[in-house]
C-alpha cells in the first residue's frame, strides 16, 4: 500500500507525542488502527469486538505512552499491548472453547507474533518444509498455474503422480498452518 | 464512539509525558515499604542486640540482599512496561543460584561434623517464612506504585515484584537475624526470597492487572 507509515515514521510520531505533540499522536493512532484491526481479526475476533479492542488498545497506547522506551521497536510495543488487551478480553468473557491458562495464551500469541511477518517469505518457508516432490508439484500447478499435463511434462512424473503430490502437499501445508491441535477455533 | 472521534479526543489530551515516573514510584514504594517493614521488625522481633559488634556481618548479609534487590529491581522496571522481557529475571536467578553454590562449596569445605549445624543454623530456618512476611509491606507499596505501570506479562512481572520485595524484606530481616553462618544465609535467604518471588508470580495476574 502506498504511503503506509513504516516503523521509523511511527517511532518519530511517538517521540513527538511523548513530547506533547497532539497532532503527531493523532497520526500515530490513525496509522495504528488498521494494523490493530487486522491483528485482532486474524486472531478470531468478531468485527464488532475487534473495533472495541482497537479502541481499548489505542487508549492504552495513549495513557501508557510514558512507558515507551525510545530505544525499543514501537510496533512490538504496541502489539504487546494489543495481545494483553486480547487476553484480558478472553479472560473476562471466559473464552469459549478450550480453556488454556493465561500464560499459554500469551506464549501462543507471542509465538504467532514472532512468526507474523512477510507473507511471501512465510509461504516460501512453509513450502520448504515439504518433501521435494510435493513442493515442486505445488509450485508448478498451484503457484505457477500450470496444468497437470504441463507439470507432468516438465518434471517427467506421471499426471496421477502430480495430482497425488499436490493433494498430499496441500494437506501437509494445512496441517502446518493450523498448528498444534486444540488451539481455539482456528481449524 | 467512532474510532476516529476517539483518536481526536485522545490527542486533545496530550501533554509532555515524562519517562521517569515508574522508576521514581518504585523507589518511593521501596523506601516507604522498607520503612514500614523496619518498624514492624523492630516492634516484633527487635534488632539483634549485638549489632554493634556484628556490624560487618550484618553488612555482608545486607549486601547480599541489596545485590539481589538491584537485580530484581532492574528486572521489574523492564517487566513493568509493555513488551516481551521473558529473560529479565535471569540475572537475579543467577545470583540466587550463586548463593546456593556458595553455600554448597562452603559446606563441602567444612568438617563433616560441623556441616549440619552450619546449614541449619542450629534450628529451623525461620527466615524462609519471615522474609516473605517482611516483604509484604514492600510488595504492597510496589503494587500501589505500579498502578501506573503496564506489564504485559503478569506472571513474570509479579515474580519480579516478589523478587524485589523479597530482597528488601530480607535486608530488613538481616537486622534481626542472629545466625551468621555463611552457608545458612546463602542458602536460606535465597529460599526465602525465591519463595516471595514465587508468590508474586502466582498473585501477579490479580494484583497487576490494568
Amino acid at each position: 500500500m502506498t504511503g503506509r507509515p513504516d516503523e521509523p515514521q511511527l517511532r518519530a510520531w511517538m517521540q513527538a507525542a511523548i513530547a506533547g505533540d497532539g497532532a503527531a499522536q493523532a497520526q500515530l493512532l490513525s496509522a495504528l488502527a488498521p494494523r490493530l484491526r487486522a491483528f485482532f481479526r486474524s486472531r478470531g475476533t468478531r468485527p464488532e469486538d475487534a473495533e472495541d479492542l482497537v479502541q481499548e488498545t489505542l487508549i492504552a497506547v495513549h495513557t501508557k505512552r510514558a512507558l515507551y522506551d525510545p530505544g525499543q521497536p514501537l510496533t512490538a510495543w504496541v502489539y504487546a499491548i494489543a495481545r494483553y488487551r486480547l487476553i484480558d478480553r478472553w479472560r473476562r468473557e471466559g473464552r469459549r472453547g478450550v480453556q488454556i491458562p493465561i500464560d499459554t495464551y500469551e506464549n501462543q500469541l507471542a509465538a504467532e507474533e514472532h512468526e507474523a511477518g512477510d507473507p511471501v517469505r512465510d509461504v516460501a518457508t512453509l513450502l520448504s518444509s515439504l518433501p521435494a516432490k510435493q513442493r515442486r508439484a505445488i509450485e508448478l500447478v498451484k503457484l505457477a498455474g500450470q496444468s497437470v499435463r504441463e507439470a507432468a511434462d516438465a518434471t517427467g512424473w506421471s499426471e496421477s503422480d502430480i495430482k497425488v503430490s499436490v493433494h498430499r502437499g496441500i494437506k501437509a501445508l494445512a496441517r502446518l498452518v493450523a498448528g498444534p491441535p486444540g488451539r481455539g477455533s482456528q481449524s | 464512539m467512532k474510532t476516529d472521534d476517539l483518536i481526536a479526543a485522545l490527542s486533545r489530551e496530550v501533554e509532555p509525558a515524562s519517562r521517569t515516573p515508574l522508576m521514581m514510584r518504585t523507589v518511593m514504594a521501596l523506601l516507604g515499604g522498607g520503612a514500614v517493614s523496619l518498624l514492624l521488625m523492630h516492634l516484633t522481633l527487635g534488632v539483634r542486640p549485638d549489632i554493634g559488634v556484628a556490624m560487618w556481618t550484618v553488612a555482608a548479609k545486607a549486601g547480599f540482599c541489596a545485590v539481589l534487590a538491584v537485580a530484581g529491581g532492574v528486572a521489574a522496571l523492564k517487566l513493568g512496561r509493555p513488551g516481551r522481557s521473558g529473560r529479565a529475571l535471569a540475572p537475579w536467578l543467577a545470583l540466587v543460584a550463586c548463593g546456593f553454590l556458595v553455600a554448597a562449596v562452603t559446606l563441602a569445605s567444612m568438617e563433616p561434623g560441623l556441616r549440619w549445624g552450619a546449614w541449619t543454623g542450629g534450628g529451623i530456618p525461620w527466615c524462609v517464612v519471615l522474609i516473605p512476611a517482611f516483604a509484604l509491606p514492600v510488595a504492597t507499596g510496589l503494587v500501589w506504585a505500579w498502578r501506573e505501570a503496564a506489564p504485559t506479562g503478569l506472571t513474570m512481572a509479579g515474580a519480579a515484584i516478589g523478587a524485589l520485595a523479597g530482597a528488601v524484606g530480607a535486608l530488613v530481616y538481616a537486622m534481626h537475624c542472629p545466625i551468621d553462618s555463611v552457608p545458612f544465609v546463602a542458602a536460606w535467604y535465597g529460599v526465602g526470597i525465591g519463595l516471595t518471588a514465587g508468590i508474586g508470580a502466582l498473585l501477579g495476574r490479580w494484583f497487576l492487572r490494568w
